[in-house]
């Protein structure tokens, strides 16, 4: 309240809801992961200019979010009321930040080395990325559902779906598990035409994705401790 | 013809002072969370605040009129010796009222009027006992007391209150339904309601801060009896409908903008909740604030987890508006008084 008015009023007892900037920043990062989507596409197509710029537009992303999350943090003040315990959305934000951040580490990753492995690898790295976004879309939909519970004020058919996603992001993020240890195998068993940095950078690449799928579905199990323990 | 004493128009002119003010903000606040809903246009809800908030001063705001001029201070003993005291004290007391508000508005900061004028009225009782024209045991300490506590129970009453709608609402409508936004649009109709209820509910009650004075001045000068004449609560409605359109409206649309979160069944809650609350207190005569009331029907939305955030620090500075106000006003009002008195009025 900068600006004086003649106003009496108590009604900034309506303090600014966190869970709409929270569903953008959900959405920082779907977004921020499908951009590394397309440029894991042309990286497998050897066109590291597109890998370049969309590098720089994932920054972009990321500090938006980073933005975004502290709006939320400062806001948070201990006398703000919300419908569920703060620490808990705060324990959730955290993770959820992580998606963006992993997502730049990778397409920073992208940047450092040309792509010069097998096809069967390549294969690999499309399906890692491919089931990845997947898992982070279905998160991103995950925590669409807040606004739902908070219109019925948390009902219990509402509540049971925002669980039944919950589930299936850990069902998805359980199948970029196994995708993402078969390619380090992969990696591995080819490790002779790769060479040792060749190696180092695509493991190292493979981790930073998983992570984004792992981050997903930490955020999503801190989602469903802070609906339950409302 | 004795209406235009010097004094009766002064009281008129101050009470009209105090009743734009209350429209222009108290008025205000009520109605803005019908317009922050979307519920109703802010020409709308002009139109319905004008309708009822004058229908609830002129029909039923003598109840409380009656206590801020007559519950508190024996002016019936003060005219016995001299019934220009009363009408200069009460003047003294709506102007220091209307000084405090003024100031505390260009502050923004949350101050009651009604706590004002109470303050300001116990400020001439004490004055008055003060130079010995009533004795300090003549104020009617226990009707004060009766009010102060009306003060802690009314938001806490108004939190009961729309914890409980807001929680049968959920339980037994929200809840049930596959199409929440829906449900509020069907709220849409019975918030218009509440508005008008509120509306009528405020006008009932804070009319008396403008005119409770006025009036304690007229049956002091033996100009009114023992009924509030018609033309006084006129006066008062009329006051506060035009602090309504020449700067209430502005009040509502910033107020309008900023609480969306309100939605029709948590604002049909907190409104439903707060003007029954104030009606209840007007029908016991208690003067009490509508805003404050309101703050608490909100919280108690809150509590009942219909709100996405609620701050809370707004409590504080509602007690320490309460703990400062009365005080001030009072030694304002007795200053005034002794002013007034001094000038040879």
């Amino acid at each position: 309240m900068i600006k004086k008015e003649y106003i009496r009023s108590v009604l900034n007892i309506f303090a600014s809801s966190p869970f709409k900037p929270l569903g953008m920043h959900a959405n920082k990062g779907g977004e921020a992961v499908r951009k590394l989507s397309e440029a894991m596409h042309a990286y497998c197509e050897g066109d590291m200019q597109r890998v370049e710029e969309l590098n720089r537009e994932i920054d972009a992303i990321e500090h938006e979010a980073d933005v975004l999350k502290q709006t939320i943090r400062s806001e948070l003040s201990s006398s703000i009321m919300l419908p569920v315990h703060a620490n808990d959305l705060l324990s959730f934000l955290k993770p959820q930040d992580s998606i963006s951040d992993d997502a730049q580490e990778a397409s920073y990753w992208l940047t450092l080395r040309r792509f010069e492995a097998s096809e069967d690898i390549r294969k690999g790295f499309i399906e890692l990325m491919d089931k990845t976004l997947k898992t982070v879309e279905m998160y991103e939909k995950l925590v669409d559902t807040l606004s739902e519970l908070l219109e019925t004020s948390f009902s219990k058919r509402d509540v049971e779906e925002t669980l039944a996603l919950v589930v299936e992001v850990e069902e998805m993020e359980h199948q970029v598990d196994v995708v993402e240890k078969e390619l380090m195998k992969k990696v591995f068993m080819e490790e002779e035409s790769l060479g040792g940095a060749g190696v180092y950078h695509l493991s190292r690449l493979i981790t930073e994705i998983g992570n984004i799928a792992d981050k997903s579905e930490h955020a999503a199990d801190r989602l469903r401790t802070m609906v339950m323990r409302r | 013809m004795v209406l235009f004493d010097p004094l009766v128009i002064l009281l008129v002119i101050a009470g009209l002072y105090m009743a734009w003010n209350i429209g222009a903000n108290d008025l205000a606040n009520a109605m803005g969370t019908s317009v922050g809903s979307g519920a109703l246009s802010i020409k709308q809800v002009i139109i319905v605040a004008a309708v009822f908030e004058f229908a609830g001063a002129v029909f039923f705001g003598k109840r409380v009129t009656s206590t801020i001029a007559k519950g508190i201070v024996p002016i019936d003993s003060i005219s016995l010796l001299d019934s220009h005291l009363v009408a200069i004290g009460m003047l003294a007391a709506v102007l220091a009222a209307g000084f405090w508000i003024t100031l505390a508005t260009f502050y923004n900061l949350p101050v009651s009027t009604t706590h004002s004028i109470v303050g300001a009225v116990l400020g001439f009782g004490l004055i008055a006992a003060f130079n010995g024209i009533i004795a300090f045991g003549d104020i009617q300490w226990g009707v004060l007391i009766k009010i102060v506590g009306s003060w802690l129970v009314s938001p806490l009453l108004g939190a009961l209150l729309a914890f409980l709608i807001f929680s049968l609402i959920r339980y037994f409508i929200l809840q049930k339904t596959d199409d929440p936004y829906n449900i509020e649009k069907k709220f849409v109709g019975l918030q218009i309601m509440t508005a008008c209820y509120i509306a009528f509910a405020h006008g009932s009650n804070d009319v008396a801060n403008a005119v409770g004075p006025l009036y304690a001045g007229l049956h002091a000068l033996e100009l009114a009896g023992l009924t509030i004449p018609l033309w006084v609560m006129l006066v008062g409605g009329f006051g506060m409908i035009l602090g309504l359109a020449t700067w209430g409206y502005r009040v509502i649309e910033t107020i309008g903008t900023k609480i969306t979160e309100l939605t029709p069944t948590r604002g049909f809650s907190a409104e439903f909740a707060t003007a029954s609350v104030v009606v209840l207190h007007s029908f016991s005569s208690l003067p009490i604030s509508t805003t404050h009331t309101l703050v608490g029907s909100v919280i108690g939305v809150g509590l009942a987890g219909g709100l996405a955030a609620v701050d809370l620090s707004v409590i504080w500075k509602i007690i320490v508006s309460w703990i400062v106000t009365v005080p001030v006003a009072a030694l304002t009002s007795a200053l005034v008084f002794t002013a007034l008195m001094g000038i040879g009025i």
